[in-house]
């Protein structure tokens, strides 16, 4: 199972995605949620969305592994 | 190097910081303190005004929609890490003796302090650079979002291509 987690606006679009979901990568995760959540992810389309895992900033096809931490993250704001 | 990086919801305080910055070597020649405050219209040219408003009847805050709470939300853990990266990068470009960054999260009012960036340097150009660059960069890379509520309403705050292009021009410097 990969834990999910959505930081700042994108936690607003996220509010009723399952935490947890079983996929090989970010990009897939991305898939799988379209359908039930376009909104959420027109938003993660957005090219300045990051992405990590287990808290480092990776490409949309790091590979995931069980227990992994995926977290999607907007531009920052803090300061 | 003494470095001391700190989340955390609670206030600090800037005296105190700066005694420690101060105190950390007989070698300290320059302290270099930012403290970055919540404005009361965070906002306020991104989603237009409204003048006259009935917490502001006076129009005391020109024409900006005041904000009732600041809200800063961080991602535990890896904005830590993040932060001891930024202050690595410091350390490696200027000659610092201790740096502090203190950032605040939670729910924050008008006036309430945010953040904390202090440098310790034998010389003054080292503290002034490295204070700026470390502000630029916790702007533009550390996983904080603010957002505001006003009138009961929650907006998220953009980031801005300023701040960006703050930190941008450290990329091509190496006048250090």
């Amino acid at each position: 199972m990969i834990n999910l987690l959505f930081f700042g606006r994108l936690g607003d679009f996220a509010k009723q995605v399952p935490l947890t979901i079983e996929a090989s990568t970010p990009a897939e995760i991305r898939e799988l949620l379209a359908a039930d959540f376009p909104d959420l992810v027109r938003e993660l389309n957005q090219p300045q969305v990051l992405v990590s895992v287990n808290k480092m900033i990776v490409g949309w096809d790091q590979p995931l592994f069980d227990g992994s931490e995926v977290a999607f993250l907007p531009p920052v704001t803090g300061g | 190097m003494t470095d001391r990086i700190r989340i955390q919801q609670q206030d600090f305080d800037l005296a105190e910081e700066y005694q420690l910055l101060r105190q950390t070597d007989s070698a300290v020649g320059a302290v270099v303190t930012f403290t970055g405050l919540v404005r009361d219209f965070e906002i306020g040219s991104q989603v237009g005004t409204q003048v006259g408003t009935e917490a502001d009847p006076q129009g005391q805050s020109s024409t900006k929609n005041p904000i009732d709470i600041l809200s800063l939300q961080h991602y535990p853990g890896m904005t830590e890490s993040l932060l001891e990266t930024i202050v690595d990068q410091a350390n490696q470009r200027w000659n610092l003796i201790a740096t502090t960054v203190i950032h605040r999260v939670g729910d924050l009012a008008p006036k309430d302090q945010i953040v904390l960036v202090g440098v310790a340097s034998q010389h003054r150009a080292d503290a002034f650079e490295a204070a700026q660059f470390l502000m630029d960069y916790l702007k533009t890379q550390a996983t904080f979002w603010k957002s505001v509520r006003r009138n009961g309403e929650q907006q998220w705050i953009e980031s801005k291509a300023s701040d960006q292009q703050a930190a941008a021009r450290w990329d091509s410097s190496d006048d250090t």
